[in-house]
């Protein structure tokens, strides 16, 4: 094979690369990117910090909510959280345009709030299941389902085993 | 009277940039002695894995070394399979197969180029990395990264092919096929340039690739086709029927057709591949528990044989990871390949066992 042949068919060709900058470079849809949270469907089980490789997503707690916060410099877009995330909530985005300027290196948080419920019964402040959760575990969520969610851990016990003989 | 020197070359700039520090004995322009010095990259990883779950060391394990990221973690989730007797499914196995091949055609394509680079032809080097950049876009598009593949998880893989991605899949290896076989693989077996560089350079032959225990295409290029796909079959590799390339002369020249025939092949088994993709589930389910115990897995990585042994306490984070890689054998061959060679051909004879440096030093 002369190799003249070669460099005069890539001449023809024209250029190989991507015009980017000045240019749009084409990215695949399934291209792993940014990290995108949908605080709707997240319902704070926390899987997503359990798996996180780069430990980019922490979970934090106060009186009212439970807080999930990704810092999105820290991330190493394996996708571990996508995978694992029961109710898809963490999605990865094909947006790579991730540089920013340096005074803004400590903005690059997203922060999601999944509120405390108080227990119907008790008043105690606690994580409910969330919509998407309940969707998961039941095939179809009736009134008793709804009423004991709305119940803290230790009243639904109670409530749950009220009338069975022991 | 010719006199002897030491001389240093690196840590930085040789072959690859990735650092490594020998020290070369010579004799006005012949080699008479080696010695390597490694360690200025060590990151602990095997350390680190102790300390994170099996889910997080998938993606530690891929970040070992970039051109064999398939294969690390892929091996890594065998070992916990065999201790959990975990069933892969059928699909999940010819879909790691995919992703096996697509990293072996990338990472082969990617040291014979860097030898062009090496003897100064610039323009074949630019001509296999642009025709490589088809696999690349195979990565992009199907996994997401053109590196880091993440395709395995424990207990199967964690993407899916469907009919647009195969036709896609299909494609690029119809575009890439002739350019290796009817372009590059003639130039680099007749160039006048090519040949005048590397035959007969950096000689090692099969007796000492087996002692040295030499893997992969370094090994196969001196006549001792060891080929863990076919010894000791994993996957479905046990299905498909493929050759294990070797040539007999051990040069630089051999281990660069061997690595190029190789690419070659994989195109074949990729084909092979994609045409018997059986139909199921892709994994055997998305949380294993992993009990105590220990196990030994291997696979044949881009530059030959990577074992695994690990070692799990019935919690998720195993007790001890070790890896055994091919590169850390090869290295210690340099000593026999470069003895009663030329300065000028040290770059050329280290880059011929694809030298990885982030695997050996992990
Ligand atoms: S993509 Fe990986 S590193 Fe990034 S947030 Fe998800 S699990 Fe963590
Ligand atoms: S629902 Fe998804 S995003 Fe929310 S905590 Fe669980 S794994 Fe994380």
């Amino acid at each position: 094979m002369n190799f003249l042949q070669v460099l005069i068919d890539n001449l023809r060709k024209g250029p190989a690369t991507e015009p980017f900058p000045f240019g749009d470079a084409s990215t695949p849809a399934a291209y792993r990117g940014r990290v995108a949270i949908d605080q709707d469907a997240c319902v704070g089980c926390r899987m997503c910090e359990h798996v996180c490789a780069g430990g980019a997503i922490r979970f934090a707690e106060d009186n009212e909510a439970l807080h999930l916060v990704i810092w999105h410099n820290t991330c190493v877009s394996c996708g571990l959280c996508a995978v694992y995330c029961p109710t898809k909530a963490i999605t990865l985005t094909n947006n790579w345009h991730v540089s920013h300027r340096q005074e803004d290196k400590y903005k690059q948080v997203d922060h999601v709030t999944i509120p405390y419920s108080a227990c119907t019964s008790c008043g105690v402040v606690f994580l409910k299941a969330q919509d998407p959760l309940m969707q998961l575990a039941y095939k179809t969520v009736g009134a008793n389902e709804t009423r004991l969610r709305d119940l803290c851990p230790d009243c639904r016990r109670v409530e749950s085993s009220r009338g069975a003989r022991p | 009277m010719t006199r002897t020197f030491d001389i240093p070359i690196g840590p930085l700039h040789v072959a690859l940039e990735e650092p490594m520090y020998f020290k070369v004995g010579v004799e006005g322009e012949t080699i008479t002695a080696l010695d390597l010095y490694a360690g200025h990259v060590h990151r602990g990883i095997e350390y680190l894995t102790a300390k994170r779950n099996i889910y997080q060391n998938m993606v530690l394990l891929e970040h070992v070394c970039s051109l064999c990221s398939n294969s690390h973690p892929e091996t890594f989730a065998m070992t916990l399979e065999a201790i959990a007797g975990i069933e892969v499914p059928p699909r999940a196995h010819y879909l790691r197969m995919i992703a096996d091949e697509i990293k072996r055609t990338a990472s082969h394509m990617f040291n014979v180029a860097i030898l062009a680079h090496i003897i100064g032809f610039d323009s074949l080097f630019m001509h296999v990395m642009q025709a490589r950049e088809i696999m690349q876009d195979v990565k992009e598009t199907i996994f997401g990264n053109r590196m880091d593949i993440a395709a395995n998880i424990i207990g199967g893989v964690r993407y899916d092919l469907d009919a647009t991605s195969i036709a896609f899949l299909l494609n690029q290896l119809d575009q890439l096929e002739p350019v290796l076989r009817d372009e590059i693989i003639p130039i680099y077996a007749t160039n006048r340039s090519v040949l005048s560089r590397t035959k007969g350079i950096g000689h090692i032959s099969r007796a000492d690739c087996v002692d040295y225990g030499l893997m992969g295409p370094t090994a196969r290029g001196s006549g001792l086709a060891y080929d863990v796909r076919q010894v000791a079959p994993y996957s479905a590799y046990g299905e498909i029927e493929f050759e294990a390339q070797s040539l007999p002369d051990g040069d630089v020249w051999s281990r660069a057709m061997v690595r190029l025939k190789e690419a070659l092949s994989s195109i074949a088994i990729l084909r092979e591949c994609v045409r018997r993709l059986p139909p199921g589930p892709i994994s055997a389910g998305p949380l294993p528990r992993i009990p105590a115990g220990e196990a030994i897995a291997k696979t044949e990585a881009p530059r030959g044989e990577l074992v695994y042994y690990v070692t799990t306490d019935g919690t998720d984070v195993p007790a001890r990871v070790r890896c055994r890689v091919p590169s850390y054998m090869n290295w210690e061959a340099l000593k026999v390949m470069m003895k009663g060679g030329h300065v000028s051909d040290i770059p050329l004879i280290v880059n011929s066992i694809d030298p990885c440096v982030s695997c050996t030093e992990r």
